[in-house]
């Protein structure tokens, strides 16, 4: 439904999106994740048509973005980052005029404008004034206004901004509740909604796709393992982590003290081996005593500060091999 | 039959948007006050003293009349895109399945509309004041109809300048001065060639472009075919810019 080759975006001679290629099928709820300012906002307001790509190729539901815009805005659901709404307009009549410009016909129009109200739960301030309504309020309009017109496809930029918890747990859940029948493409920095919601996930940074996949497969594969929390105190305790270090599934180690001369290491261990009973065999032999061991599978925060941590030591070793 | 219901929404919206803006009423007053005094100003003129003018042609030539036309264009097109743009509605309105050019046409006749309705108690004075006096001497009814004719012509002309200054600035403030600048040079443009030393024949075809020429001429009841084709095309060009800007913008961010 979404099909992007090599897309790129210069904004005064710097890449904002940097040659780009991805899809998204029917059905498929696919999520961005990146900081801020990798791309992801610049990236959907090309796919929107919004903005023009300076290369590439963006096709929607079959239609070439640049080529056959209109047809291509058809079958487009969009909402902005920020939601800009009109704050002079009440809520239904927003609705409505968003529908009938979006070429929803008149004998449906009141019928999907009440529908998607309710979905979003904006209906009991329907007669309100926009610019009256709170934050929360506003994204969900905004979400019913993608949703008016029925679009086969939903671009939709930090959809869960600025909302409380149980707002949060509403929205995704309409979100949830396309999957199947609507593709959905979303943008967050939030990776626990990623894990929520998306069935795929896109890692941006600086323009760039650094990793692709569904959320827990992308864990396995990257070569980030486990990470394991490790607690003993006794004799040699100073020398432990020395000990450890020389375990070989263990990559890296970082030790702090606790109260009452107990020691706290968090290890590194490589993807798929499991170093717990060599470990202990450790602990033992530098005669301490263990009151924690456990090992907890990377989070997509860990792979994801991993991926941007590596690109942000980049301009830093490129003057040394210089010199 | 869709193109043409999608047009009639966005042109309803359009003008909502201006008679639900505290500002259109701002506008309203200020119009009505400053032909006021242009009008009164013209009965003074005539009170008891023989003129070569008629009451419509002083009151278009007022120097009251010409404020009006500096305020009034820039105030009027300033928001139609600057407006969008600040507060990002301008992303969902496009993104939405809609042409450039029905978004430009839309705000351009809401606006032509709303100049319009400024217009009608104006006239309504010189109906007013015929009803009152009883007068058929102060004015000819065919120079109150050029004089319209002219006012729609100037409009249409104007408000595509500020269409277009609103379309290339995303501040209401630069938007209104930069169309205010273009308003003001091009109504004045025979005046300011009087001062500048330039040939007779240059003067002479500066004069086709000169407002205060064709207000003075229309206003005597005369229809000159010349003016009208050139704000009409001008009108054209000038919207054709607007929407080369709007696609053009696309490629930035």
């Amino acid at each position: 439904m979404i099909q992007v080759q090599g897309l790129t975006k210069t904004y005064r001679g710097r890449a904002v999106v940097d040659d780009i290629s991805f899809e998204a099928g029917r059905g498929e709820i696919v999520g961005f994740l990146g900081p801020n300012g990798a791309g992801k906002s610049t990236t959907m307001r090309i796919l929107s048509g919004f903005l023009l790509p300076t290369a590439g190729k963006v096709e929607i539901a079959g239609h070439d973005i640049v080529e056959e815009s209109l047809q291509a805005r058809r079958h487009l659901g969009y909402m902005p980052e920020d939601v800009p709404l009109y704050p002079e307009m009440r809520v239904e009549e927003y609705l409505r005029y968003r529908a009938g410009i979006k070429g929803v016909s008149r004998e449906r129009l009141a019928g999907r404008v009440h529908e998607n109200m309710e979905r979003c739960g904006v209906s009991e301030v329907r007669r309100k004034l926009i610019g009256t309504l709170s934050k929360g309020y506003r994204q969900r309009i905004g979400l019913a206004d993608a949703l008016v017109h029925d679009p086969s496809i939903l671009i939709l930029d930090e959809p869960t901004n600025g909302l409380d918890p149980n707002q949060i747990r509403s929205v995704r859940e309409i979100i949830r509740s396309l999957a199947g029948r609507h593709t959905v493409l979303l943008s967050t920095h939030i990776l626990a909604e990623v894990e929520a919601v998306c069935e795929r996930v896109i890692i941006l940074d600086r323009g760039r796709i650094k990793a692709t996949g569904d959320p827990s497969s992308l864990a396995r594969r990257l070569e980030r393992g486990a990470r394991l929390i490790l607690e003993a105190r006794g004799a040699g305790v100073a020398t432990l982590g020395t000990a450890l270090r020389k375990v070989p599934a263990v990559t890296g180690a970082r030790e702090n003290d606790l109260a009452d001369g107990w020691r706290r290491f968090e290890l590194d261990v490589r993807g798929g081996e499991d170093p717990r009973e060599s470990l202990f065999r450790a602990v033992q032999a530098e005669q301490c005593t263990l009151r924690h061991l456990s090992m907890e599978p990377a989070t997509l925060e860990e792979i994801f500060a991993g991926l941007t941590a590596a690109e942000n030591r980049e301009p830093e070793t490129q003057p040394a091999t210089d010199a | 039959m869709e193109p043409a219901r999608r047009f009639l929404i966005l042109l309803q919206r359009e003008l909502a948007s201006f008679f639900f803006s505290p500002m259109a009423y701002f506008i309203l007053a200020m119009v009505m006050g400053l032909n006021g005094v242009a009008f009164r100003f013209a009965t003074a003129l005539m009170d008891g003293r023989v003129q070569p003018h008629s009451l419509v042609s002083l009151t278009f030539n007022s120097f009251w009349f010409r404020m009006i036309f500096f305020l009034l264009f820039p105030l009027l097109t300033m928001r139609l895109f600057a407006e969008e743009r600040k507060m990002g509605t301008f992303e969902t309105l496009m993104t939405a399945p809609v042409r450039v050019s029905e978004v430009v046409l839309s705000k351009y006749l809401a606006c032509l509309v709303f100049y319009g309705a400024l217009w009608v108690p104006v006239l309504g004075n010189f109906m007013l004041f015929r009803m009152l006096t009883g007068s058929q001497a102060a004015f000819a009814d065919g120079a109150l109809v050029s004089s319209a004719l002219l006012l729609l012509l100037l409009g249409a002309f104007n408000i595509a300048l500020g269409c277009l200054a609103s379309a290339l600035s995303r501040n209401q403030i630069v938007a209104a001065v930069a169309g205010g600048t273009l308003v003001l040079l091009h109504f004045f443009l025979g005046f300011l060639a009087g001062f500048a030393k330039v040939s007779p024949e240059v003067l002479e075809r500066v004069q086709y472009f000169s407002s205060l020429d064709h207000i003075n001429f229309f206003a005597q009841g005369l229809i000159d075919s010349r003016p009208v084709v050139y704000y009409l095309s001008a009108t054209l060009f000038l919207l054709f810019l607007t929407h080369q800007a709007i696609g053009h913008r696309r490629g930035g961010l």
